[in-house]
């Protein structure tokens, strides 16, 4: 007799013991569906979590790339990074002649947490960055407020600044900025611009930031280790851009042939890699919570088709006797088995989602699951259910026919 | 011959103890003979029959059906001579609860692989040929008890067997209700079927071309059913007049 046989036979038989024995099928349906819909609900959640930070990356202007003495993400000895050589202002401009596909560069200098202060309203942590005009294109600025900095402004080492939205709501609660006086390590600027908002990323506001001209900058802060930007058309363009960079650079620096950059190209993606292995820890956890979850469910399941083998000795006798071949009852028990997982699995589904969904309601994680998941979901819990029917079915199978047709 | 039996031995290991429920069993039977088997209880009827429809392998000895050795057959190819070769009839009917008396019917042949539509209408003909094809979506619980070991001889007869095999067959049964049963039996040998019956009913054993006693698992007699089945005389007078 044929495997096919064997599985349209399981399968009918299996179906009509799901509408047989409802209590127990009902059961052991919620012990898969927990575990699946815990399973997914993680999945969907970190997914979420995952989408919105990409789609964040990406509001930070992915078609650029940043080229500083360090990369973003540092590994090993940072030393190494300490001792290059700084960026220069003359390197700065040749990268700018030289560069074929760079629609714009961009010079950008830190100072971390600073303090903002009006009157008696202040805001701490903020990120100071003196640039040029350039640097609203290079990472997407909107300006619904005042206008941005010029290279006029930069040149003329203007005391003003162009507030983060966070900040300008903070310091300027109800009211408008523009015009304004807010202090800054104890110098005065006027603001003449606020930015449009940019949100969160990994709980971190992207609006928590200051922009000053970069000669202010230098000129009040004494700093000279800057960073440049370098903008291109289009984020498929990167690679090219990241191999004609690295060219003008090693000429500008006079880097020998044959020795390492002593610079760093960085891209925001690099940010999104460290992201992926941070969240790869929460996964790990999270997804070990569902599986033991869904242990659980598969030891019920165990459990329940080892009461139905005992239930149905005589059954198995019967088909025995009739004809049927060990392997027929093996397949007929496993197909039950993992159809009643599949379809707690389908249940999971759709209470994973839900509770991914409400997640994201009541949260402000975007909660995002994949079509391929859903059907992970519940293929996944058919193999459960698959893994947990073995033994029962194997019993059933090794059942002496005589035995099973006298079980009362 | 259809089967051969040769010192058919089976033995049962209860604790320490050996049970011989057969202890050297042998005959033959052609195609076409109806063979009541009679003893007492606990003779080893039952053990017999499992091991001629192959649901058992004997402890010892050797078994030919249809010519072919059945003694060292795998499981799988047990499956399949009981699917192919063997109907069989139990007392206690052995009917799947929940199936229709069409679907208990078909199951030996979804094991054959035939298709649904070959399948149905096979077992129609099975149920007419038993009188039941006004009851061909009953489940067991809605039939009689005739009824319902007519079911089981439709399923037994659905395969086309080459042996049939009933072990105590009307013993479920009321003595009327059991003596149609027989007569069902009577009417399939009529049409060529092989019939080995159990019975502890000599009066029905009586009605049988040829009876085989067995005791503690050994053949005491083989012959014509009514003087293996009767003991006596008056006994074998009274069926004759019957
Ligand atoms: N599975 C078994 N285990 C142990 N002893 C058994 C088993 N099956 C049958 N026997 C013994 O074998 C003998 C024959 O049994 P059986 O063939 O059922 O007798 P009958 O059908 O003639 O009443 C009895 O003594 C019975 O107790
Ligand atoms: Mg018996």
């Amino acid at each position: 007799m044929s495997l096919r046989v064997d599985l349209l036979e399981g399968g009918r038989i299996a179906l009509r013991t799901l509408g047989v024995n409802r209590l127990r099928t009902l059961l052991t349906l919620t012990a898969v569906g927990i575990g699946v819909a815990t399973l997914l609900a993680i999945v969907g959640i970190i997914q979420g979590l995952n989408g919105a930070f990409a789609r964040q990356l990406a509001s930070l202007g992915t078609a650029s790339l940043n080229i500083s003495r360090r990369p973003y993400v540092m590994t090993g000895d940072w030393w190494r990074y300490r001792n290059r050589k700084q960026l220069t202002i003359a390197q700065m401009q040749g990268l700018l002649q030289q560069s074929q596909l760079a629609t714009a560069v961009v010079p950008e200098v830190n100072e971390d947490g600073r303090e903002l202060t009006v009157g008696d309203e202040s805001v701490s942590g903020v990120d100071l960055i003196g640039t040029l005009a350039d640097f609203q294109k290079v990472w997407g600025y909107e300006v619904p407020v005042g206008r941005f900095l010029t290279d006029a402004d930069s040149d003329a080492e203007r005391q003003v600044a162009v507030l983060g939205s966070e900040v300008a709501e903070r310091l300027f609660p109800g009211r408008s900025a523009l015009g304004e006086s807010v202090r800054l390590d104890n110098r005065p600027y006027r603001v003449i611009g606020v930015l449009g908002k940019k949100g969160q990323i990994l709980g971190q506001s992207m609006d928590l930031l200051v922009l000053i001209p970069f000669k202010t900058f230098l000129a009040v802060y004494g700093k000279r280790d800057f960073q440049i930007d370098v903008a291109v058309d289009d984020a498929d363009q990167l690679d090219k851009l990241e191999d004609e960079v690295v060219g003008i650079m090693r000429r500008l620096r006079s880097v020998p042939p044959g020795s390492a950059d002593d610079f760093s190209v960085n891209r925001t993606e690099q940010l999104a890699d460290t992201y992926r292995q941070l969240t790869s820890a929460l996964y790990g956890v999270a997804v070990g919570v569902g599986l033991i979850t869904l242990l659980v469910g598969g030891i019920g399941i165990m459990n329940i088709m080892l009461v139905s083998v005992r239930e149905r000795t005589r059954e198995i006798g019967i088909r025995r006797a009739l004809g049927a071949r060990r392997r027929t009852i093996v397949v007929q028990f496993l197909f039950e088995a993992s159809l009643i997982s599949a379809v707690g699995g389908a249940i999971g589904t759709a209470l994973g989602l839900g509770v991914a969904k409400v997640v994201s309601l009541v949260t402000s994680l975007a909660a995002a699951v994949q079509p391929l998941t859903v059907l992970g979901g519940i293929l996944f819990a058919a193999t459960v259910g698959l893994i947990f029917g073995i033994w029962p079915a194997a019993r059933a199978a090794r059942l002496d026919p005589v035995e099973a047709l006298r079980y009362e | 011959m259809l089967i051969k039996l040769e010192d058919i031995r089976r033995y049962y290991t209860v604790g320490t103890e050996v049970v011989h429920a057969l202890n050297g069993v042998s005959f033959e039977v052609s195609r076409g003979e109806w063979v009541a088997i009679i003893g007492q209880s606990g003779s080893g009827k039952s053990t017999l029959m499992n091991v001629i429809g192959c649901l058992d392998t004997p402890t010892a000895g050797r078994y030919w059906l249809n010519g072919k050795d059945v003694s060292n057959m795998s499981d799988n190819e047990l499956a399949d001579i009981r699917n192919r070769e063997i109907g069989f009839i139990f007392q206690t009917f052995q009917l799947l609860p929940r199936d229709t008396a069409l679907g208990n019917v078909e199951l030996p042949l979804i094991y054959r692989g035939l298709r649904a539509k070959e399948r149905r209408e096979r077992a129609r003909h099975a149920l007419d040929q038993v009188g039941l094809s006004n009851r061909v979506t009953h489940r067991p619980n809605e039939l009689s008890g005739g009824q319902r070991q007519r079911v089981a001889i439709a399923r037994a007869l659905v395969t086309e067997p080459s042996l049939l095999l009933a072990d105590e067959p009307t013993g479920n049964l009321d003595s009327a209700t059991g003596l149609e049963i027989i007569g069902l039996f009577e009417q399939l040998h009529r049409q060529g079927h092989t019939i080995c019956l159990v019975t502890h009913e000599p009066t029905l054993a009586a009605r049988c071309p040829r009876a085989i006693r067995i005791s503690d698992g050994l053949i005491v007699k083989d012959g014509p059913g009514p003087q293996v089945a009767l003991e006596n005389r008056t006994e074998r007078a009274r069926a004759a007049a019957t």
